[in-house]
């Protein structure tokens, strides 16, 4: 059986772009094939009037400039893709609790961000210097995870107390380190972007993105990450991969355990590997035949719940921001600071609770809409509990209601008016989410982290975790979990190993 | 590698709770369900229902009122669609039809209520199409389209439609021709208390016989408790009960509420060009008047910015889909879309006019023009070297990729 493709590659979205990009720019014949008419999943934008909207992307971790490349920059440089990043953020996030009386903005660079935490909570500085430090050793052994043949023994030997941290939550070590338990609020704001509570979130990963962002401060690219999956696309399609959108691929064909092509109306192409980032619940579940379908893959999805899943809110203002009185990037506006009771109010149930994160893109790419006027994006988030609307009018009503709290609430919260000036108002609700991203509940959080299914968990497991040769997961529901970054390493991920497969079977094809 | 980290915090941390979360973590797996995977969920359900890529409809009525038809699309459990989308009032769809050799869509606004559409039993849409309307596909319907035929549609598609947050509470609508029909399914929500606002329709007419549906929007009138309003204007004719001239500032004026108001026009461009200085004239903030779409890209010749010398070419356009290729030929005055809509193939394209971007396609070599003011396109699309078909006009040889629907 002759090959179509050495890789064929199901969904365009930031996982299946990098690692298309990847196998293509290494000489594999790669075909990437997407549902819609357009590449990037969550990565994308839409346009209304005068105005383009980001989709879903609030900040890239680790981006950094040329002078000071981070990890991201230096990921998107190796493959060759052309991003204009925008960087140069002067602050982390803006913090309000009106209830506590919190409204803390925090800056970006440690030496400041160590100031203002002081400022704040007094006395708090020398356990966040311990953090920052923790947070060095963790992103280096990380890393060292991720290098080829790594195994928990030979991480633990270069870094020796990596996995006493390992299992421990952000609360647990933050306790440790005896830091007052209002600056641990402050610093672990950034907790929805991993979807779980502080309780609950390692710390290892959470300190690494968190340094992250005070080191570099936020990346976006200049044309929304519409800009980022076009930039991937082109590496593909330069490089002799091709690219099928408006296409569906019904059928994952696996033979004796191995993923062999897959099934386009009723043609099958063959190729040596399969990557997808259809989740393995859809997989398993209507993609492969029964027999050849894993009993502990099964069960691993079984186990799990899917990830959280959100209601995000895109306004275009007939007011610039400094008009509006907007003058913060990330603003976390919240009825507590216990994310534990944020999650849970959040959880198994469609009505607001309360929170919500608004971004003014405005305020790192100042003509990212036309003179005088502004984009913000309001994201509230839900743990399950969409399950029971199924009315349109109905669902038309809620997610009216819902946009409304939310934005009364950042009215309040942060003494502006907001209300008189919308120009553009576009609401998406899971169910949009799930119309574009094709995951269970529209989640673009792939499975929910737990205290028994945590990310180093999962890295631990990959390689017993991976039930059907050839068959690579990419995208949140994979092993890194949510966040673009996450995804991009993820495809990167698949790419290594089909490559390094490609070698071990005799050599890469051209 | 050295890190000077605070060692006293490792006194009562050790690797055991990791590799006891790895335990359970395995223990939980194996106590989980043996049973396939749920591949099918509510949000998803609920998304499939909202945005149908296509739906098959019959159609189980035809009204004819001489100067033009009104069809009734009714749900067609047969082909597989069993319920029609709920839509928002003003929204459109695109019409799938097949002309000759030609496969093409076309955008028609709904002009029934969307509680037509939640019906249980007869879900359906109403179409109207008028012998005015330009292009051949209205032409097709009006003279072929008869009962008991089958019609594909897509989802419901648009972004005309009230928006409470947004918009002010009254709308005053100004319609021309059969610019009407979006207003028509908006007052017909509001009379049944599908949607909650005032509408006041200055409808522009030539003469009282072109009117459509004059009963039914003095019906609606009568039974909206007052939140619907109907100004019959005529351009041609003086008559009693009727204003007569043109959709003006000043009348505008006469009708539109002390206070707050949103305008929302849809008619001809002819009608939009004569809005756009009369609108002005009110200075209004621009988050008060909305356009609807302004239909097929022609007449490139009025664009001053279109190379003049080129009216009279002819270029090749190799399409390129899925790796199989196809030269076509396209005057300098077509569209891409329309040039391969007649050579058959079967472009994806909705509204026909730069906005969607449902026809989003890969320009691969060639020059082209797209005018200024219909240019719906991201910024990344334009840095990157995506067109929009339905509004592209070749300048040179050139080469696409396209991506059918199949």
């Amino acid at each position: 059986m002759s090959a179509d493709y050495d890789v064929i590659v199901i969904g365009a979205g930031n996982g299946g772009l990098a690692s298309a990009a990847l196998t293509a720019k290494n000489g594999l014949r790669t075909l990437l094939v997407e549902k819609h008419n357009i590449p990037g999943g969550s990565a994308t934008s839409f346009r209304r009037g005068r105005f383009e909207f980001e989709t879903s992307l609030h900040e890239l971790c680790n981006v950094g400039t040329a002078e000071n490349p981070g990890g991201i920059y230096k990921l998107f440089q190796m493959l060759g893709a052309d991003v204009d990043w925008a960087t140069g953020m002067d602050e982390t996030f803006r913090l309000i609790c009106p209830p506590e009386g919190i409204d803390v903005t925090m800056p970006c660079g440690i030496e400041k961000f160590l100031g203002a935490l002081e400022k704040e909570v007094p006395g708090s500085a020398p356990s966040m210097v311990q953090v920052f430090k923790l947070a060095g050793m963790c992103t280096q052994a990380l890393a060292a995870m991720d290098e080829p043949g790594a195994t928990m023994e030979t991480v633990e030997e270069k870094f020796p107390d990596f996995f006493k941290y390992a299992g421990h939550s952000i609360t647990e070590v933050l306790d440790g380190l005896g830091m007052p338990k209002k600056a641990q609020r402050i610093i672990t704001t950034y907790w929805p972007y991993l979807g779980a509570n502080a309780d609950v979130l390692d710390f290892a990963i959470y300190s690494r993105m968190l340094a992250g962002y005070v080191i570099y401060g936020a990346g976006m690219p200049r044309y929304r990450s519409h800009e980022i999956s076009l930039a991937l696309e082109k590496v593909i399609r330069d490089n002799g991969g091709e690219i099928w959108y408006n296409t569906e691929i019904t059928e994952i064909l696996v033979k004796d355990g191995k993923a062999c092509g897959v099934k386009i109306g009723d043609r099958e192409y063959h190729a040596g590997s399969v990557v997808s980032s259809s989740y393995p619940d859809l997989v398993y579940g209507s993609m492969i035949d029964g027999e050849e379908v894993p009993e502990r893959g099964v069960k691993l999805a079984n186990s799990r719940e899917i990830g959280l899943s959100f209601l995000t809110v895109y306004l275009g203002m007939n007011k610039s921001m400094e008009e509006l009185g907007i003058d913060t990037y990330s603003n976390f506006i919240m009825p507590t600071t216990d994310s534990a009771q944020l999650q849970q109010a959040a959880t198994g149930t469609h009505d607001y609770s309360g929170y919500v994160i608004m971004n003014c893109l405005n305020k790192l790419i100042p003509d990212c809409t036309p003179e005088g006027t502004c984009q913000l994006f309001f994201t509230t988030l839900y743990y399950g509990g969409w399950d029971d609307v199924t009315d349109p009018e109905e669902y038309r009503k809620l997610k009216n209601d819902t946009a409304m709290k939310m934005i009364r609430d950042c009215e309040k919260a942060m003494g502006i008016s907001i209300l008189p000036y919308i120009e553009e108002i576009v609401i998406a609700g899971p169910p949009t989410f799930a119309r574009y991203l094709n995951t269970p509940e529209g989640t673009p959080y792939g499975y929910q982290v737990t205290k028994t299914d945590s990310f180093i968990q999962r890295q631990v497991e990959e390689k017993s975790e991976q039930f059907i040769k050839d068959l690579y997961f990419v995208g949140a529901a994979s092993k890194r979990g949510d966040g673009y970054s996450s995804a991009y390493l993820s495809g990167i991920d698949a790419g290594k190993a089909i490559l390094a497969r490609a070698r071990e079977k005799g050599g890469l094809v051209r | 590698m050295k890190y000077n980290y605070d060692k006293s915090v490792l006194k009562g941390l050790s690797v055991k709770p990791f590799l006891n979360q790895v335990k359970l973590r395995n223990q939980k797996i194996s106590e989980a369900p043996e049973d396939m995977p749920v591949s099918v969920f509510n949000a998803n359900r609920l998304a499939a229902s909202l945005h149908p890529l296509v739906q098959h409809t019959k159609i189980t009525e035809v009204t004819d009122f001489g100067f033009a038809k009104r069809f009734v699309l009714t749900a067609d459990p047969e082909k597989g669609t069993s319920k029609m989308a709920f839509f928002r009032a003003g929204q459109y769809v695109s019409v799938s039809l097949q002309i000759g050799n030609a496969t093409l869509n076309k955008p028609y606004s709904i002009c029934s209520s969307p509680s037509d559409a939640l019906n249980r039993e007869n879900s359906s849409y109403t179409l109207t199409v008028k012998h005015s309307d330009s292009g051949y596909a209205s032409s097709y319907i009006l003279d072929n389209w008869k009962e008991g035929d089958r019609v594909d549609i897509s989802g419901p598609l648009g972004e005309f439609y009230y928006q409470d947050l947004r918009d002010a509470p009254t709308v005053v609508a100004l319609a021309g021709g059969s610019g009407i029909t979006p207003f028509f399914s908006m007052a017909s929500a509001i009379a049944d208390g599908i949607e909650d606002f005032n509408i006041t329709i200055l409808y522009g007419s030539r003469k009282e016989e072109d009117i459509l549906f004059k009963n039914e929007l003095d019906e609606m009138v009568s039974r909206s408790d007052g939140k619907v309003r109907v100004i019959y204007v005529l351009s041609d004719e003086e008559k009693p009960g009727f204003e007569h001239g043109l959709l003006t500032a000043a009348l505008i004026r006469k009708y539109a509420p002390e206070g707050d108001y949103s305008i929302f026009e849809c008619g001809p461009k002819a009608m939009y060009r004569y809005e756009n200085d009369e609108v002005a004239n009110l200075e209004l903030p621009r988050r008060r008047v909305r356009q609807e779409l302004s239909g097929d890209v022609t007449d490139i010749e009025k664009y001053g910015d279109h190379p003049e010398d080129f009216a009279d070419k002819e270029f090749n356009v190799t399409v390129d889909i899925r790796g199989k290729k196809q030269m076509i030929s396209c005057a300098a005055g077509t569209t891409l879309l329309v040039a391969m809509e007649r050579a058959g193939i079967n472009a994806p394209s909705h509204c026909r006019s730069g906005k969607c971007g449902w026809c989003r396609s890969k320009l691969i070599s060639g020059e082209y023009y797209c005018p200024k003011d219909v240019d719906g396109r991201r910024a990344a699309d334009v840095k990157f070297n995506w067109i929009h078909p339905c509004c592209t006009f070749p300048l040179s040889d050139m080469e696409i990729c396209v991506y059918p629907v199949d």
